[in-house]
């Protein structure tokens, strides 16, 4: 390496004796742009290698790993438990599922049952997952297009989720609440209203975003016809979630393969057929009205009674029955030095994340760290798709198609 | 024409979000720092809809003079809890509850937990720790600790705010600066303290129980010797 001192020694180049011979434009070679990994259109630390003939993109590479955490691996050290405090790390955006698809992958492998009211505390938490994502979506997404002042009324929104989540599991972001057997403990006073409030704040403010984009015509201008991604391509990359939804595919997992017991509750799923970031946005928009629906429905069948399982296979005793019974602290210490212990198997389940099919797929070898924790993360799944969505388009339209796709870096990259 | 309307009906928006918190913090201007209602009331305090239910002022809130109240559940590092008045069990100990059963340690995900057990003049191990280390820089807030311990020796703290100019030592918090009075975890954590206080209650009830049916059992054995 070269000392600092050395670099006030470098001259610079001598001046070409003679001028340079005057040069043909260069009209058949496109200008390589680098954009990223720090930009703040981006995201996260994604760089984007475009090509450009002019303003016109002809090819735009997604470089990812700038964010590699090996948390795949890290999952093998860790007993099942610990392990929920590591899956809603991939995804910072949406935690809530990420804890959830985990916990259910890990419960098909022990086969217990979850208490009724687990499963619907799930189901609230799950959607105001799926609110407060779609307003960073909708409030960056509109940042990233110059439209600065709906960033300051999502989050304005989200906050209030934050706080319910921080009331409910003692963390804003972590709260890793949702466990194995159900939940970590029972709701905190006040859950039921805070929620509510929260439920019936959110119409009218979906209705001033609306207000602030929906026919505004720079919006539109910036994201109707831009980014598309047909139907067939969504397909062939596979991606899920409002691409599909957008692209006149209604497919939803909470319909089509339920859990948490999502058939039992009563929602559409908005389909548009353009196929462009502004249907895109528009699905989104209606999925933030749906999750108040699903919510609100059972927030009003939230069922009393015990919040985790009563399997002692999975469930520590309660604290009451520690100090009378010595067998119960000898129970308590194995379950939680040692972990809990599935049968060897495999088990994958899917829910439908705010960004679409989050996967968990999760091995065991019979002893109490699983032999393999695998992560299907829907960015990482759509992000090849941003080169078929941008190509043919001007740069500013990259802009829209990253902010579109919504990427989170820390899924892409796990 | 269409145009203009609609970006006009969207700044309308603008415009009215921005008055009605200028009139709102008119209203709510704390007349001096560190003037927020207490955490119970901060929560009730009744605003408009779509305001900030936690925020007051027409200025954002005025940190470190002034704080949000966080809820109980809020975690951020462990601390160890000690009785000032400990019961019979614990006398002994100066009445620090961890027993040194490792099991935080053991189910600390990022491993910050170092326990040294006690061991007693005649070198025997004694259910309390000599040493206790977390090491806060690791720590990522989980509260398993507090969770899975089965004495409700350790509680996770309020206290957000200890950042230093020196990234090792400072951090790594021993036990004298771990320990903190029961009273304490009493006042940041009511409803968890109120329930170790029931079961408190009930234990030593069926302790009294016990002694008094084994008194009478004595009382009985006696008369019957005698008669
Ligand atoms: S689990 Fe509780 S009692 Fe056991 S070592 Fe940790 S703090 Fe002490
Ligand atoms: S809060 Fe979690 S990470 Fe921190 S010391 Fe306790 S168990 Fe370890």
């Amino acid at each position: 390496m070269r000392a600092v001192d050395d670099l006030e020694l470098i001259q610079p180049p001598p001046a070409p004796s003679r001028p340079l011979p005057p040069t043909e434009p260069v009209v058949d070679e496109p200008m390589v742009l680098n954009i990223g990994p720090h930009h703040p259109s981006t995201h996260g630390v994604l760089r984007v290698v475009a090509q450009l003939d002019g303003e016109r993109i002809v090819s735009a590479t997604p470089d990812i790993g700038y964010l590699h955490t090996g948390i795949e691996k890290t999952f093998e050290g860790k007993t099942y438990v610990k392990g929920t405090t590591l899956a809603p790390r991939m995804s910072y955006l949406s935690p809530i599922h990420n804890n959830l698809a985990y916990v259910l992958a890990v419960e098909k492998l022990l086969d217990v049952e979850v208490p009724e009211r687990a499963t619907v505390v799930r189901v609230i938490l799950a959607e105001l997952d799926r609110m407060a994502s779609h307003l960073v979506y909708l409030g960056i997404h509109a940042l990233d297009l110059g439209a600065s002042s709906l960033m300051l009324y999502t989050f304005r929104e989200r906050e209030s989720i934050l706080d319910l989540m921080e009331m409910t599991g003692g963390a804003r972001m972590f709260p890793s609440y949702i466990r194995p057997g159900g939940l970590a403990m029972d709701l905190p006073e006040g859950f039921e209203a805070a929620v509510g409030e929260i439920l019936d704040r959110m119409p009218s403010a979906i209705d001033e975003y609306e207000t602030l984009l929906t026919k505004n015509p720079f919006w539109r201008e910036r994201t109707m016809g831009v980014a598309r991604l047909s139907a067939e391509d969504a397909i062939a990359f596979g991606a899920t979630g409002w691409l599909l939804r957008a692209a006149g595919i209604a497919y939803d997992l909470r319909k089509a393969v339920p859990y948490c017991g999502y058939e039992s509750y009563d929602f559409e799923v908005p389909v548009r057929h353009e196929a462009d970031a502004y249907a895109r946005y528009l699905v989104r928009v209606a999925e933030i009205r749906e999750a108040v629906k699903i919510a609100r429905q059972a927030l009003s069948r939230l069922p009393g009674g015990a919040w985790m399982t009563s399997d002692r296979k999975v469930a520590p005793p309660p604290k009451q029955e520690l100090a009378d019974s010595m067998e119960a602290v000898i129970h308590h210490f194995k379950l939680w030095t040692e972990g809990f212990k599935p049968a060897p198997g495999e088990a994958y389940v899917g829910v439908e994340a705010p960004r679409g099919e989050l996967g968990m797929y999760v091995v065991s070898d019979g002893s109490g760290r699983p032999w393999r924790v695998h992560m299907r993360s829907p960015s990482f799944t759509q992000l090849q798709a941003l080169e078929t969505m941008v190509k043919g388009g001007l740069l500013a339209d990259l802009v829209t198609g990253v902010a579109n796709l919504d990427p989170v870096l820390g899924e892409v990259d796990r | 024409m269409a145009f203009g309307r609609e970006a006009l009906r969207g700044m309308g928006i603008t415009i009215r979000r921005f008055y009605s918190t200028y009139r709102h913090g008119l209203n709510l201007q704390p007349s001096a720092a560190g003037d927020l209602p207490a955490p119970a009331e901060a929560r009730n305090t009744k605003v408009p809809a779509g305001m900030p239910t936690r925020v007051g002022g027409l200025a954002t809130v005025q940190y470190p003079e002034q704080k949000l109240p966080v809820p109980e559940r809020f975690r951020y590092i462990p601390f160890l809890v000690y009785d000032e008045e400990p019961d019979h069990e614990r006398a002994d100990f100066d009445g620090v509850r961890c027993t040194a059963c490792g099991i935080c340690a053991k189910v600390c995900p990022p491993q910050c937990i170092w326990i040294v057990q006690g061991k007693g003049e005649d070198g025997k191990a004694r259910p309390v720790s000599s040493e206790f280390y977390i090491d806060a820089s690791i720590c990522m807030s989980c509260g398993f600790c507090a969770e899975y311990c089965p004495f409700d020796a350790i509680k996770m703290d309020h206290d957000y705010e200890f950042s230093s100019y020196e990234r090792h030592e400072s951090w790594v918090f021993d036990l004298q600066e771990l320990l903190h009075p029961v009273a304490y975890h009493a006042a940041l954590h009511p409803s968890d303290y109120a329930r170790e206080a029931a079961e408190e209650r009930a234990k030593a009830e069926a302790r009294a129980a016990k002694e008094a049916a084994k008194a009478a059992k004595a009382a009985a054995a006696a008369g019957g010797e005698a008669g």
